[in-house]
């Protein structure tokens, strides 16, 4: 079974069509990125996964949970789909250290021992362990995304969603995010969806590339053949675009 | 100066720190009450709970422009004729929670409302349920924000405690106006004496305000 189906999937703000009858599937530990033009619905896409936008008709079923039935359980959902924001929504109240423990230690009932310790760890592969004790306005932005990353690491998720995390950063700190991500993706077990403008990341890791456009899903592609020759016209003009400008 | 001293003197002086008491007594218990309440009816107007936060959202705008006097009236003299009798103590907290409480519920959702929304986003979507997020992330910060505009509503409220002197209740005020009605010259020094106390209470408040918002944010 997919990790993440969609069929026939609709939502609207209003009048405004944001998701046209999306149909897509995710395995286990695909990594999959989402390419698009900004407006296209990309990160409501996205933010459908974990249950932050609903859905008006169709079914999502997401890790066996039907997310167009109101009264699916979201918590339980979140327990096991982490989310990385583009402006990385880190508590401002706490710690870094605090961050990362937090959710485990009031979701999981994580042994606190046990959860310092793998807070330490996460925050060592993400290069940020001499900043456990730093709040987050102490941070430059790519060490915030990274400590973003750690914190949804924490909960041992089986989907990770990225909403654009580095499109709000400075360049010179884009790759220590994006090296991160690169680590986790090929890990291999964890299942990542990624809105991104990294064309670089999607060319390494990916292996799938869904170009979306106007709230629908225009091309669903292995990245290799997508990134060789995109089928549809839309794709390719907005790929020579971005990559042009590089 | 001999004025000053039989103005000041000590039984004058033991008899406007009594008041001075019950001014901080009241005071004291109400912030106490009305920050409680302040905290609940500015989550409730906050969360937006169908009809309910409607209905206390319409309660709130009443109350608050409603003047605090009549509203001392109203408990002092108005309840009682319904059988539930008040002594001008308990009239005087009750009046002035109803009042303040409704104050800052306008500055508890407002100060929740200052908090960025991708806080709560972030919690949610941590795994985190509505109220923990509330509770350990969203409140905090929002407390936080609120500290200067929360303490100018206590130093309101202290203030406010001198209405309660035309229910007679023993405060600073009403103290000051019996002394100087045994002695009319001593109007002067007594206004200026409260007006000094008054000042110094307030005034410590907003330093430790000042303080603790520093050591905060």
């Amino acid at each position: 079974m997919a990790m993440i189906e969609f069929k026939n999937v609709d939502k609207y703000y209003g009048k405004y069509h944001a998701l046209t009858d999306i149909n897509l599937q995710v395995q286990q530990g695909e990594v999959v990125v989402v390419i698009g033009p900004s407006g296209s619905g990309k990160s409501t896409l996205i933010r459908t996964i974990n249950g932050l936008e609903e859905i008006e008709s169709g079914q999502l079923i997401v890790n066996g949970m039907d997310l167009a039935d109101k009264k699916a359980d979201l918590n339980e959902l979140r327990k096991n789909v982490g989310m990385v924001f583009q402006h990385f929504n880190l508590y401002a109240n706490k710690t870094v250290i605090e961050n990362i423990m937090l959710a485990p230690r009031l979701v999981l009932k994580r042994d606190e021992a046990e959860n310092k310790k793998i807070a330490l760890r996460l925050l060592d592969t993400v290069g940020l362990a001499e900043k456990a004790d730093a709040y987050p306005k102490q941070l430059s932005g790519g060490q915030k995304q990274r400590v973003a990353i750690a914190r949804s690491l924490a909960m041992k998720p089986k989907v990770l969603l990225f909403d654009e995390p580095t499109s709000a950063l400075d360049p010179e700190m884009i790759d220590d995010v994006l090296n991160v991500m690169k680590s986790i993706a090929k890990q291999g077990d964890m299942t990542l969806v990624v809105v991104t403008h990294e064309m670089g990341f999607a060319r390494e890791v990916a292996d799938r590339v869904i170009f979306f456009d106007q709230g629908q899903v225009v091309e669903d592609d292995p990245a290799e053949e997508f990134f060789k020759q995109p089928k549809e016209e839309r794709a390719r003009q907005f790929l020579s675009k971005i990559i042009t400008h590089k | 100066m001999a004025l000053l001293e039989q103005a000041y003197s000590f039984v004058n002086m033991r008899f406007l720190f009594e008041g001075l008491a019950v001014t901080l007594e009241v005071s004291v218990i109400s912030i106490i009450f009305s920050f409680i309440f302040g905290l609940i009816f500015g989550v409730i107007r906050y969360i937006e709970v169908p009809y309910f936060s409607a209905v206390v959202g319409f309660i709130i705008d009443i109350i608050r422009n409603l003047p605090l006097l009549l509203i001392i009236f109203f408990t002092y003299f108005a309840i009682p004729e319904l059988g539930i009798r008040m002594t001008p103590m308990s009239a005087s907290i009750v009046a002035l929670v109803v009042f303040e409480s409704m104050m800052l519920a306008e500055v508890v959702r407002s100060g929740i409302q200052a908090v960025d929304s991708g806080q709560m986003e972030g919690a949610r979507a941590n795994g985190l349920t509505y109220f923990q997020a509330m509770r350990y992330i969203i409140l905090p910060q929002a407390l936080t924000k609120m500290i200067p505009p929360l303490v100018s509503q206590f130093i309101s409220l202290i203030k406010d405690t001198s209405l309660a002197t035309i229910i007679v209740l023993p405060e600073l005020l009403y103290h000051a106006q019996i002394v100087y009605s045994q002695n009319t010259t001593y109007m002067l020094p007594m206004y200026v004496m409260i007006a000094l106390m008054y000042f110094v209470v307030c005034y410590i408040l907003s330093l430790a305000a000042r303080y603790l918002e520093r050591r905060l944010g």
